[in-house]
């Protein structure tokens, strides 16, 4: 819970630094920070040199910080965006989430995002080591079959359709999670191959396949 | 070879478009339709054969079955006898969708043979692998042969597998409760019915199963079907593929198909975005050059005027004379509504070189693989309709036979697509033997005239498609439909369709033409037609502004549209119909009702209440349409 208080301070701070604003006491940044809990967090973090006797952040607070923000903004993405919750529901349990997850695990959130720069509300998603690979590999880790170039080979990471009645009707060509299937045409209809299967497919079907690029 | 007691029951099954029929031939030297589309088979076909009764079926993707093609194919395994034996027919190049099949094969408890069809294209450079057949046997535990249909390779070996035919020993293990709930529930399966393949398929919850379960035990295959996770069908479906996988690999096969030769690129071309519309106009003008301008222009001319005008029916006429026959008889065979001078002049020398120019174009187009690849370039059209791509098919067919294409609406997924595409093929689309006349006749008048008719003809597809797709209750199917390989047509494939599809219509067109001449005949020995004419001049000649000979032509359409196309056509070329007339009766007689073997198939095929509404529909639509056409004629003053 203290490590919590922590992250809640920094985040805040990252907030106020954000927003141009002056931060002189714990006040400033917000009604409900203002507690106990909150007061022995900044001792903490001020021996721990991540912030100074006068509440701004250190760089290893700033780095702490970002950390915290992308981890908040991205779980927000997640949620609002892929899972398609409400922003309420996704900021919620967003808060839960930031102090939870590993690094590596955001990465991966986020690279299966497509790296987004911003959250549902419009505000910078800070990058992570793999949003700088990503500008150099322009490949997110799970696509839609219809977002392939013409001709690449992926596999299936999974697919997400309407109704069971499409899954079971691509099951029975052998499509399913795990087979290997190329894009062959993606107008004027989607055409998928499978093996030595091609398949013409409804494009909305086709954006219910994700496939992750070899 | 050991003699059975009673002769075997062979059926044929597989996936579609992997030659089922071919093989079907083959094996009973009797013809069936072979093509390189899948859907080709919608029926149950059987011939006898020296090995026994060889039952050829609809190709189905798994035998949980999603069309009514699928289900037929799926009912014939469980009806099985003692002495049946399945002979699923494969692509060698496509192990993976075939071992799923025979895993779903050997679920149903029946003796099976596994055949690898088109070996040939695996070392035709059209392939590539090695399938070694007797390890897969091995992992099969039933026979398994690589053979080639076309090439007539190993079906000496394949007929000697079908006599020592076992139950294979292959079975996948499914999880725990999965495993669990089928034991449970085969012992309370009828004895018909006990097999794991049915109680897996009431886990997945078929529910084309159902009709065929004993009312007493529905509820015991509710709970079993309670008791498994679910969806089940899906995690039934993973453990199948991941047991085909690694029955592949533990035979060591591997094949494909080569990708990137010069068919695949011309396939890809046909269906581009930007280049399929100019490959259609171009496959259209070939239509309209070989049957058109060749069948119904330069092959119609002679044998009209030639053969049967100059040689025939003259020396008939002759002929008949010097025997002094009764004046009934003359005029029954060689009048105005003769025998030979009417029926089998239209049927013979108008009909017959069209049905056969257009199968030949036909058959060419049904070989390469073209149609499926029309249905991805139209499927957005279509859908405009209430309709998806899939429904390219019977529609096209259609152009050829609209009674077939009545059955292959079959191979669609929804009834509301089936009900739709009937009404349109009875509605706006021309069978070839039509089509045909229409071309000829439409020749001579220039493009406006050519261009009201298509245009008309065209939105009434487009219009009531759309106002069906909102009447029609339902929700339309989604569009899924696999592409075969482009293949170079075979030249003996094509002769023995035309030659069997020219003879299909011999058989079922001529008797009725004659029917129909006969009627004509004694309406006018007896004076009734000119009653007729009379009686119906409020519509022919006030509401469509024809002449009252045409009745004629609207009274033998009743039984053949075609027939009362060749009919105008006569007309036409006699001089009794001025260019506008000629435009207003072809197309009225378009819209109608193809024919009565097409008004049977409708009642049949989508029930009597929905082919009487439809049927209703078409006559009043066709004359209200003409009754317009003609209106617009004369209030624009439009002279053609």
């Amino acid at each position: 819970m203290i490590h919590a208080a922590t992250d809640e301070v920094l985040e805040h701070l990252w907030y106020a630094v954000e927003e141009n604003r002056q931060v002189h006491s714990l006040g400033d940044l917000g009604a409900d920070i203002d507690d106990a809990s909150f007061r022995s967090a900044v001792y903490e973090l001020v021996a721990d040199n991540a912030v100074d006797s006068s509440l701004q952040l250190s760089d290893t607070g700033t780095q702490r910080a970002k950390r915290i923000v992308r981890r908040h903004r991205l779980a927000e993405v997640l949620f609002f965006e892929a899972m398609g919750t409400g922003l309420d529901d996704a900021e919620s349990s967003a808060c839960e989430m930031e102090h939870m997850l590993s690094d590596v695990v955001v990465d991966r959130v986020c690279t299966f995002l497509g790296h987004p720069p911003v959250c549902p509300h419009g505000k910078r998603i800070p990058g992570g080591d793999c949003c700088r690979l990503y500008s150099k590999q322009i490949e997110p880790l799970v696509m839609r079959v219809i977002d392939l170039p013409v001709g690449a080979v992926a596999s299936i990471a999974f697919i997400a359709p309407k109704t069971l009645a499409r899954l079971e009707k691509l099951a029975a060509f052998g499509i399913v999670p795990g087979s290997e299937i190329r894009l062959v045409a993606r107008k004027p209809s989607c055409v998928i191959a499978a093996g030595a299967t091609s398949i013409a497919l409804e494009d909305e079907i086709g954006r219910e396949i994700y496939v992750r690029l070899r | 070879m050991s003699q059975p007691d009673s002769p075997l029951e062979i059926v044929l099954i597989g996936n579609a478009n992997v030659g089922k029929s071919l093989l079907f031939s083959r094996l009973t030297k009797r013809h069936a339709t072979v093509s390189n589309y899948p859907g080709t088979t919608v029926e149950v076909t059987s011939a006898s054969s020296d090995i026994g009764l060889i039952i050829d079926t609809p190709g189905v993707n798994s035998l949980l079955p999603q069309s009514s093609d699928e289900i037929v194919a799926r009912d014939l395994l469980l009806e099985r006898k003692e002495n049946a034996v399945v002979v699923q027919v494969g692509d060698i190049a496509n192990l993976r969708r075939t071992m799923l099949l025979t895993l779903q094969l050997a679920e149903m408890d029946v003796p099976l043979v596994v055949c690898l069809n088109m070996a040939d294209e695996l070392h035709s450079g059209d392939g590539d692998g090695t399938v070694n057949a007797s390890a897969l046997a091995g992992e099969v535990g039933s026979a398994v042969v690589a053979i080639s249909a076309l090439r007539r390779w190993n079906i000496g070996r394949l007929r000697d597998a079908i006599h020592c035919a076992v139950r294979p020993t292959a079975a996948v293990t499914y999880s725990e409760a999965i495993e669990r709930a089928v034991a449970r529930l085969l012992p309370i399966l009828p004895p018909n019915l006990r097999c794991r393949g049915v109680a897996l398929a009431i886990l997945a919850g078929d529910a084309s199963l159902r009709p065929l379960l004993p009312s007493g035990i529905v509820a015991a295959c509710d709970e079993a079907r309670e008791s498994v996770p679910q969806p089940a069908s899906m995690t039934i479906v993973h453990a199948r593929v991941a047991a085909a996988e690694a029955l592949i690999a533990h035979a060591g096969a591997a094949s494909t198909r080569r990708s990137g030769n010069v068919r695949e690129r011309i396939g890809a071309l046909c269906m581009h975005s930007v280049w399929g519309m100019p490959i259609l106009a171009l496959v259209l003008a070939f239509a309209w050059y070989f049957v058109g301008k060749i069948g119904a222009g330069v092959m119609v001319d002679w044998m009209q005027a030639t053969l049967f005008g100059k040689w025939i029916n003259p020396n008939a006429i002759h002929l008949l004379k010097a025997l002094h026959p009764p004046r009934f008889v003359f005029e029954l065979l060689v009048g105005q509504y003769g025998i030979l001078t009417m029926a089998l002049t239209y049927a013979i020398a108008i009909v017959l070189p069209v049905v056969i120019t257009f199968f030949a174009f036909f058959s060419i187009l049904e070989d390469t693989g073209y149609l499926p690849r029309l249905a991805v370039l139209l499927h957005r059209a279509f859908r405009r309709i209430g309709l998806n791509g899939k429904a390219v098919l019977p529609m096209v067919l259609g152009l050829g036979c609209d009674t077939m294409a009545t059955l292959t609406t079959r191979i669609l997924d929804s009834k509301k697509e089936s009900t739709i595409v009937t009404l349109l093929l009875a509605l706006g689309v021309p069978c070839s033997a039509q089509l045909g006349v229409i071309m000829g006749m439409l020749a001579p008048l220039g493009a406006p005239a050519a261009l009201i008719w298509i245009g008309i003809t065209l939105g009434t597809i487009g219009l009531v498609g759309w106002a069906a797709a909102r009447v029609v209750p339902g929700d339309p199917a989604d569009f899924v439909l696999e592409i075969p390989p482009m293949r170079m047509p075979g030249i003996t494939n094509i002769l023995i369709k035309v030659a069997a599809r020219a003879e299909w219509y011999l058989k079922e067109a001529v008797p009725l033409f004659i029917i129909g001449t006969v009627l004509l005949f004694l309406l006018d020995w007896i004076h009734a037609l000119g009653l007729i004419q009379r009686a119906l001049s409020p519509l022919i000649v006030h509401g469509l502004g024809l002449p009252a000979e045409a009745t004629n032509a609207f009274v033998i359409g009743f039984l053949r549209r075609d027939y009362g196309a060749a009919g105008l056509f006569t007309m036409q070329k006699a001089g009794h119909l001025t260019p506008n007339q000629v435009v207003v009766a072809l197309t009225v007689i378009t819209l109608f009702i193809p024919c009565i073997a097409n008004l049977l198939v409708m009642l049949k095929e989508r029930g009597a209440r929905a082919g009487w509404t439809m049927a209703a529909f078409i006559l009043v639509y066709s004359f209200g349409i003409g009754a317009l056409m003609n209106t617009m004629f004369h209030l624009f003053g439009v002279v053609l």
